[in-house]
């Protein structure tokens, strides 16, 4: 008995002081990783609209952020939108599950708190009433070049082999990809990992949207001469020539990884989910918004 | 019972005569899953390095507090402790080298050569001998892994760390899973063949 106490007090320490050593770095780092991901997050929304620190985007170029949430539960379920006006305020526009405009309501928040969750959710709870249910679901940046929609960037979240794989996508207005960027993945190293490769993830660029709907995995070899079209940096390559790669296999589903089948189905179903999903819900935003003369910058 | 070997004794051995891969057969699903560059058997090699230099000298300073019914519990504990410490501070302060790294160091908390090491050596073993000995088994995994990766990546793929030598892919088989079982059994075969011949010398 003795023996028992004695056992379960030592692991009770070992695993008090485990926690402590975790839990004091992760005070320490906490900050200092966010803001590596910021920084990051920044420089791959540029890269990924083709601005580089060669080619700095023009001021005319601005992002606006639009915030999406899941009001309510169950048979009030609906969906809010936490948008930009163009007097610089924020305004909480709610929907119902139909698509039907149901209240806009303004929110008392700073562009520099807007970014932080935990001081966004508050404010918006506190603006429609705190009575309902308030979950975050994901957010859109719309790029304006001159007022003009010059493309969407969507951070997205899918699951992969093994735990979440974090990307962020991004499509011109008329929903055909852009670009994919994997930001953070745990996929094996060798196999799965590849997928944050070029001759991966480039295979999305240019693809439309009805490609992109039906678009499959395909478990034949990666054709040599589209591979170099893929890795335009290392293949050196010249513009032209990669655009005419590209063209001519856009339609062309998704050459799988060798050895990574699963990892390269959950990129291609997770990019499709999120241009599908993504189109169908701005068409019914940019309704509403028009209907209800709401004044957004974009 | 302390170790009569020196310093440099207990690095030689964790990397030819306990060699990790090759000689005590332990950590094989990473040993067959990446090593399919060299670039991928470095990466690992100096995570592992860290993590079992680190838990060594824990487990080591330590040892005399460590309940022996519930040692296996605190060395995954140490261990799980370490991966997450370094994962976090490499994340903060060298995002470039955690762009790199990051998956690698996660994979490494359920390593068995990790946990063998502490059960076998540093729970017995001075500080000291313990940080050398990690040191050497470190080296040694990651001379294993380079070693396999170097011929897979030849073989499969015709490439040695990216650049193209043969210009040519001779075996795509090289670069699947399963090919990493072919390579370990063929490697361990030959160095079991190069001590062999080594004694046999040494004797005549």
């Amino acid at each position: 008995m003795k023996n028992i106490l004695t056992i379960i007090f030592r692991l009770t320490v070992a695993c008090l002081l485990a926690g402590l050593v975790m839990g004091t770095t992760f005070i320490l780092t906490n900050k200092a990783k966010k803001h590596n991901i910021h920084v990051n997050e920044q420089k791959v929304m540029l890269s990924l609209l083709g601005f580089s620190e060669k080619n700095p985007a023009p001021a005319s170029v601005a992002m606006h952020e639009v915030y999406r949430y899941l009001v309510g539960e169950g048979e009030g379920l609906g969906m809010g939108y936490l948008l930009p006006l163009r007097d610089g305020t924020y305004s909480f526009v709610t929907l119902d599950l139909a698509g039907g405009f149901v209240a806009q309501t303004p929110v008392a928040i700073s562009p520099e708190k807007v970014v932080e969750e935990s001081e966004r959710t508050p404010a918006i709870g506190a603006a429609i009433g705190a009575e309902k249910p308030l979950r975050y679901a994901d957010q859109t940046i719309v790029v304006t070049n001159d007022g003009k929609r010059m493309a969407y960037l969507l951070p997205g979240r899918f699951p992969g082999f093994k735990t979440f794989i974090n990307a962020m996508l991004a499509v011109d207005p008329g929903f055909s990809i852009l670009g994919l960027e994997i930001m953070e993945h745990e996929e094996d190293p060798g196999l799965g990992a590849e997928i944050d490769q070029e001759y991966f993830k480039n295979q999305f660029k240019g693809k439309q949207l009805e490609t992109v709907k039906k678009l499959e995995v395909v478990k034949t070899p990666l054709p040599e001469e589209y591979r170099k079209g893929l890795e335009a940096d290392k293949s050196g390559l010249g513009a032209e020539e990669v655009a005419r790669i590209q063209e001519q296999y856009k339609d062309n589903d998704i050459y799988a990884l060798t050895g990574a089948t699963i990892s390269s189905r959950s990129v291609t179903n997770g990019v499709k989910a999120m241009v599908k999903k993504f189109a169908y819900r701005v068409a019914i935003l940019d309704r509403v918004l028009a209907e209800q003369h709401i004044a957004t910058p974009f | 019972m302390a170790t009569d070997k020196t310093n440099l004794q207990l690095v030689v051995n964790g990397i030819l005569n306990e060699n990790p891969i090759f000689r005590l057969v332990l950590s094989m699903c990473p040993a067959v899953g990446i090593s399919t560059t060299v670039m991928n058997g470095f990466m690992l090699g100096i995570a592992v390095l860290f993590v079992q230099v680190c838990s060594s000298c824990t487990i080591s300073l330590f040892k005399n507090v460590i309940h022996p019914r519930i040692r296996i519990p605190t060395y995954t504990l140490t261990i799980a402790t370490w991966v997450t410490v370094i994962d976090m501070v490499l994340a903060a302060y060298l995002p470039e080298a955690y762009a790199k790294m990051g998956i690698f160091i996660k994979l490494i908390v359920a390593f068995a050569i990790i946990t063998m090491r502490l059960e076998m050596f540093a729970c017995k073993e001075s500080v000291n001998a313990s940080f050398w000995d990690g040191i050497g088994m470190g080296l040694g995994f990651m001379f294993g892994m380079m070693a396999l990766g170097f011929v897979r990546e030849l073989l499969g793929m015709g490439t040695i760390l990216g650049y193209d030598v043969l210009g040519f892919k001779p075996l795509l088989f090289f670069v699947l899973p399963f090919a990493g079982f072919f390579c370990v059994g063929l490697m361990m075969a030959f160095f079991n063949y190069v001590e062999i011949v080594y004694k046999r010398a040494k004797r005549a």
